[in-house]
């Protein structure tokens, strides 16, 4: 039982608003827009958190209400004409009749968006200073940019009204338009727009009184802002308390919903999307400090990943509503599962920040560890049990291995599972070594958890031979056996050693470290810093424009932080081309990727990552004597239909995760659930 | 003179001193209060409820039912017809005198299974002392009737009529002497007891469990010394055989709860007397700390320099299960609420925990102090109609405490999920909705549950409805048993019941397969559903139509045991050796049952507070929700 659970389920009234407990999902932009509309897999998304219980769901992060504030870069919702309101109206029903509330988050972004997409309009600020995050210029809005706007906002919200929509909040965070003009650092201008914080606040002021003139007192209309900027010519905590207190106080805003930071540049915008290697709700003190000046209700989202985090933040006072944003993705269920007393089953969020960082770079919004959220028209969240029960055996105890075993356990089959190693999670053990990649071991943990109470035999310590597979009469063998790091083809390629190495302890260097990386992930950047934590001095060589360079938005700039702090030596756009000894010493030979100049390094280990390679003689030993030979009919999968069943005695033979390519957790997840939850 | 008038000599002598011995004891019965007895219907009423109540009761014990009959029914029967061979033509009659033998080697053969029952070993529950020589005394007395009648009929063998006298003698003597303290006292006071008893219902029957309510204006509330009980009260402590029944079924004493419901009754009557329980030879009350154990009619009774330490008075349950074993219809429940009654409202000493709760109830009608309009908290985003002042519901659901708690919840929007999937046309107070008043009532404050039951009433009386709908049991005895004394008289219906109506009328649609293959389950009886209602069937008769393979405990239906929840106990606190639900869920363990059915927020909270590998605990609603929801 969680201390204080009770506080969360008490419901909230705001207004005529009657919220059925205090766990909420914040407005966010999962990628899932389509055409500027919330279209069917938006709105499955968030009817699967109604469906399992969350008070409020807040969808459309961003939501354009002006043309020069364009919807495409994020597949965004634009609100700024009629044609959303239908939309909306059967958005709103389906969460409705599941007992959940439905908010979206209404906003003009100002400078922090672009101007080469859609409607091709400069982006405006009250100023013409760039930001470094979205990189435009933009124009100074003149009085009539000021007044179309506004009457912008107006618009917006009763498109939202008529949609049905509970309420909506406008966004004065990340650096949006609101807070652009309340921010000194943005806001230069020497109008009644600029100067006095009562003249920076004015344009907010105007939006909210021209949004309550269009729908009225009753409508809830409430507010997102930072509770400090945390940049050194942001606005402070004081700034905010001030402006949170004078909103309020005008009868404007009905909640606040409070976070820290800013996001103008990529460390900003990392400690805003705090990610595992922060601590849980580490801004929680901002609301806290707003609460008590304001008699509106306060809302926070910022890495509440644990429901004793979020009842001990309400029964605390520090907020009325809690935002589990992440963990919603992470688990949809999460307030279902606390009120059936299941909250052991509660996939937690471990703040790999994989579904935000997809979404930085145009992708749509995807849980590392649950492959089901964001594809509710395919994927199930709830594994319905099988007709025919059939006995499977999964070879490998990683993540597929182990999201095999849970999905099949859970469709009713009989299921054995093999693993040699006695701890369940394969690769993720491993780079869950890696400082504060820890987190990472919280996805085996459940999913093994998981398989066990659906009653599979797991059998850890145990390694599966062909006799030991075919002695369980098997009808399907999943072959999940992952892969074994790849040290490539360069000269001198033996002796290197992998990031595998390192962390597993098989190998502790010492002295000068040259590790190269052709990855681009997390792999190598969190072996960097394990090993200049340990005292090496190490240099990271990468044939990328830069290092970590495919690690997303959220996560990189940490990596960046930590390797600099480290005195890591980053190397980017150099190519490894021959390792060779030299006394009790290795020489680098490198290559400019541009150049095609070559220097030399003398350390003392060379560590490489160049990815994995399938483990796969089991399954080739297995695959002449199985009725598919080893094949996922892809044209089945892709419909979601089961796998043909050949004719004939025998079983069939699948391999999922890296056991067929090295790619990542995701992949091997998915790659299982979609196949076990028809067979 | 021959033996056999000598033996009938005997027979009248013993009866006389018996009667003097009972009435001197029946004297000190007049401290009591004064209680108004219906004897004509008392008299009339007793074969029957002598016959048919109390047997019912004592053949649950087969073989202690073989053993009464054959030895009461052969004393008395046997002790008569000697007592008339006085009668001249009766006193040389061969037939009637091997009449008389025939009966005395009935009697006969009864002593021997008194003996056996307690030779070589004497179960732990028997109470020792003079009971260890009631064996003899029955033997002897009739063996030597036997021979004296043999003597007669087939004789004269004066020498074996003269030995069977002696021995005789000395047996009817023996049992006479035990009239006014021993275990022979029972015979009479048992029989006044069914006669004078104090809840008449029960013999007719009725359930009848309601407390009587007090009048808060007499000058002393509650029970204080032994003239403060009624005098018919008095009476039934002196009609306690210390079969120790009481104790096997109480869930305190197997707690090792110093409670111990034998002893209470022994020394509520060793109080009268008055005396100490020095004579008591039975179990005692488990680590219970000391007291004085002296006690007289106008003395204390509670208290460390009285008769019984209060942690006995709290550790009860009011769960009635020694009420429900005692073959002498013993109402120990009663008394212990009495006494309740004086420690809370005229010592203000109740347990310190349950100051809390009592002083929450007083001033927010809620034993948590919660505001009455969270009640409805647990529904939040379900369509759960609120009754407006002027509105009109067929079921009025009362929700209870159990609304308040996250457990409870599930069950509660289990019910109200299943009341909306079959169209019935519910509502629910709201914030209207007050404590019943339960908790303080069996704390002792009564001055606290009347003046709820009568707020309650009140609200009830401004709103139209057809029936009160609850899942609490609790709650269900207070409006339908207790209110009525306050003027408040409804029709109430237990969740069971109700869904079993539903069910049976084809308004909820069961899936066809059952909800876990293979699961089976045990129905837990709450006290106040099934002993205090009697409703032990519907709940029953709703898990069968769920197609889950129903075992039972060993102790269910009427004979359940405690979850250890009730009376305010989990309040009180009172420390044992064990806990009550850890002992109830070792019992629904042993089933081998992946479930345990229960029907009651208190128990659902006692039984899933077990630690460990146990069943799930599920409430019938929330099993009959998933039947319904696979059916979906």
């Amino acid at each position: 039982m969680i201390a204080n659970a009770e506080a969360l389920l008490k419901p909230l009234t705001i207004k005529g608003l009657t919220i059925r407990n205090r766990v909420m999902s914040t407005s966010h932009a999962p990628g899932y827009g389509k055409d500027g509309k919330p279209q069917e897999r938006y709105q499955l998304y968030h009817e699967e958190k109604a469906k399992g219980g969350i008070g409020l769901t807040m969808f459309g992060g961003s939501s354009s209400v002006a043309l020069d504030s364009p919807a495409a870069p994020w597949n965004q919702i634009s609100v700024a004409d009629d044609s959303v309101v239908p939309f909306f109206r059967e958005f709103s029903d389906r969460i409705h009749r599941h007992g959940a509330k439905l908010m979206i988050q209404l906003t003009h972004m100002g400078r922090r968006t672009k101007w080469d997409t859609e409607n091709w309009f400069p982006t405006v600020a009250p100023s013409p200073r760039r930001e470094p995050a979205s990189r435009t210029i933009p124009k100074e809005a003149e009085d009539e940019d000021i007044a179309r706007i506004v009457a912008g906002f107006a618009q917006a919200v009763r498109r939202c009204k008529e949609g049905g929509l509970d309420g909506c909040e406008i966004s004065g965070a990340h650096g949006h338009l609101l807070d652009q003009f309340w921010s000194p650092s943005v806001n230069a201008r020497t109008d009644r727009y600029g100067g006095s914080l009562e003249n920076r606040m004015r344009f907010g002021i105007e939006v909210l009184e021209a949004m309550r003139a269009e729908v009225g007192d009753d409508y809830v209309i409430g507010m997102r802002m930072s509770g400090d900027e945390l940049i050194a010519d942001g606005l402070t905590q004081e700034d905010q308390i001030a402006i949170a207190v004078e909103y309020s106080r005008r009868g404007l805003v009905d909640f606040i919903n409070v976070l820290g930071g800013h996001a103008r540049d990529h460390i900003a915008h990392a400690i805003s999307l705090p990610n595992m290697a922060f601590p849980v709700a580490p801004f929680l003190y901002l609301p806290s400090a707003i609460k008590r000046e304001v008699d509106v209700p306060v809302f926070h989202a910022q890495r509440v990943t644990d429901l004793a985090t979020a009842a001990r933040a309400v029964t605390e006072g520090h907020v009325d509503m809690i935002a589990m944003t992440r963990a919603h993705i992470a688990d949809p269920h999460l307030v279902r599962k606390l009120q059936e007393g299941r909250a052991d089953d509660i996939r937690q969020c471990i703040g790999a920040g994989y579904c935000i960082d997809r979404i930085y770079v145009g992708g749509d919004a995807l849980c590392i560890q649950n492959a089901a959220t964001g594809r509710e028209a395919t994927m199930p969240h709830v594994i319905a049990r099988a007709e025919k029960p059939r006995k499977v055996v999964v070879v490998g105890g990683g993540p597929g291995g182990l999201e095999a075993a849970r999905v099949a356990a859970a469709r009713g089959h009989s299921v054995v599972l093999f693993e040699k190693e006695r701890l369940a999670g394969g690769q993720i053990n491993i780079a869950a070594k890696a400082t504060w990649r820890e987190a990472l071991s919280g996805i085996p943990r459940w999913l093994h958890a998981q398989a066990a109470k659906n009653g599979a035999d797991l059998r850890l310590g145990t390694e599966a031979t062909e006799g030991a597979i075919m002695a369980e009469a098997p009808d399907v063998v999943i072959v999940a056996t992952g892969g074994l790091p790849s040290l490539g083809h360069a000269k001198g390629a033996e002796h290197a050693i992998s990031t595998w190495d390192v962390l597993t302890g098989t190998v502790e260097p010492t002295g000068s470290v040259l590790l190269f990386d052709e990855m681009g992930q997390h792999n190598a950047a969190s072996t960097a810093e394990t090993l200049a934590k340990r005292g090496c001095l190490v240099e990271i060589v990468t044939h990328d424009r830069m290092v970590g360079e495919e690690i997303g938005t959220t996560n990189q700039p940490i990596h960046l932080r930590e390797l600099y702090k480290l005195g890591v030596v980053m190397t980017p756009n150099m190519d490894l081309i021959e390792i060779y000894p030299e006394g009790n010493r290795l020489i680098v030979a490198l290559r400019n990727t541009y150049t095609d100049a070559e220097e030399e390094r003398v350390v003392d280990r060379v560590i490489v990552e160049r990815g994995t390679l399938p483990v796969d003689a089991l399954y080739t030993s297995l695959k002449a004597r199985s009725v598919n030979g080893g094949q996922v009919d892809q044209d089945a999968i892709v419909a979601g239909r089961p796998q043909p069943w050949p004719d004939g005695d025998g079983f069939a033979l699948y391999r999922v995760g890296d056991a067929l390519a090295g790619r990542n957790i995701h992949a091997a997840l998915y790659d299982s659930l979609r196949l076990c939850k028809d067979l | 003179m021959s033996a056999t008038v000598a033996l009938a000599l005997v027979v009248w002598l013993s009866l006389i001193a018996a009667a003097i011995l009972i009435l001197n004891r029946a004297r000190l019965w007049t401290v009591g209060q004064p209680v108004p007895v219906d004897w004509a219907s008392g008299f009339k009423a007793l074969p029957r409820r002598y016959l048919v109540d109390v047997h019912h009761i004592v053949a649950r014990d087969r073989q202690a039912s073989r053993m009464h009959m054959l030895v009461a029914g052969g004393l008395v029967a046997g002790s008569a017809l000697a007592a008339l061979g006085i009668v001249p033509p009766l006193g040389h009659a061969r037939f009637y005198w091997a009449l008389v033998a025939l009966i005395f080697a009935i009697m006969l053969a009864g002593g021997f299974l008194v003996g056996r029952r307690r030779y070589p070993v004497k179960p732990p529950r028997l109470s020792g002392g003079t009971f260890q020589r009631l064996p003899f005394l029955l033997t002897g007395y009739a063996l030597g009737a036997f021979l004296v009648a043999l003597s007669a009929a087939i004789g004269p063998l004066p020498a074996l009529g003269w030995a069977g006298l002696v021995l005789a003698a000395v047996g009817g003597f023996g049992l006479a002497l035990q009239l006014g303290q021993g275990p022979m006292r029972h015979a009479v006071t048992g029989a006044l007891h069914l006669v004078a008893h104090p809840r008449p219902g029960r013999f007719e029957g009725k359930r009848e469990t309601a407390l009587a309510p007090l009048n808060l204006n007499e000058p002393k509330l509650g029970i204080e010394t032994p003239a403060d009980f009624g005098w018919n009260r008095l009476l039934s402590f002196d009609a306690c055989i210390q079969c120790g029944r009481c104790e096997v079924a109480c869930p305190a004493f197997a707690a090792g709860q110093p409670l111990n419901p034998k002893k209470l009754i022994q020394d509520l009557a060793a109080a009268l007397a008055p005396g100490n329980d020095a004579a008591y030879a039975g179990r005692g009350y488990p680590n219970a700390p000391d007291v004085a154990g002296v006690g007289s009619p106008h003395g204390a009774i509670i208290g460390a320099d009285a008769m019984i330490h209060p942690d006995t008075l709290w550790s009860c349950t009011t769960c009635r299960a020694c009420v429900e074993e005692c073959p002498m219809t013993i109402e120990h429940v009663d008394a212990i609420m009495g006494l309740r009654r004086f420690q809370t409202l005229e010592r203000g000493a109740v347990p310190e925990k349950a100051e809390l709760p009592l002083s929450d109830l007083r001033g927010a009608d809620e034993p948590g102090g919660r505001a009455l309009a969270r009640r409805t908290d647990f529904a939040a985003g379900m369509d759960l109609p609120v009754l407006s002042e002027d509105g009109e519901t067929d079921v009025l659901l009362w929700l209870g405490e159990g609304a308040y708690d996250l457990r409870v919840g599930r069950t509660l929007r289990a019910l109200v999920k299943l009341l909306t999937l079959a169209g019935v046309d519910f509502a629910v107070l709201g914030a209207k909705e007050r404590d019943t008043g339960d908790l303080a009532r069996r704390l002792g404050d009564e001055a606290t549950f009347q003046r709820l039951a009568r707020d309650n009433i009140a609200t009830l009386g401004r709103h139209r409805f057809r029936r009160i709908l609850t899942a609490d049991p609790h709650v269900l005895h207070a409006l339908r048993n207790e209110y009525p004394a306050f003027g408040g008289s409804y029709e109430v219906i237990h969740h069971t019941a109700f869904l079993d109506e539903l069910v049976a009328a084809g308004r909820l649609k069961l899936a066809a397969a059952p909800i876990a293959a293979g699961a089976s389950v045990t129905y837990h009886d709450p006290c106040y559903l099934g002993r205090y209602n009697g409703e032990t069937e519907a709940p029953r008769r709703l898990l069968d139509r769920l197609g889950l393979a129903r075992v039972e405990m060993e102790r269910h239906g009427r004979r359940s045991m405690c979850c250890g929840g009730g009376g305010g106990a989990p309040v009180s606190d009172i420390p044992g050796e064990r806990r009550i639900p850890d002992i109830r869920m070792a019992q629904a363990r042993a089933t081998g049952a992946k479930i345990v059915a229960v029907a009651c927020p208190t128990c659902t909270g006692m039984l899933e507070g077990v630690t460990g590998e146990r069943p799930e605990v599920l409430d019938v609603a929330e099993l009959l929700l998933r039947a319904v929801e696979g059916a979906a």
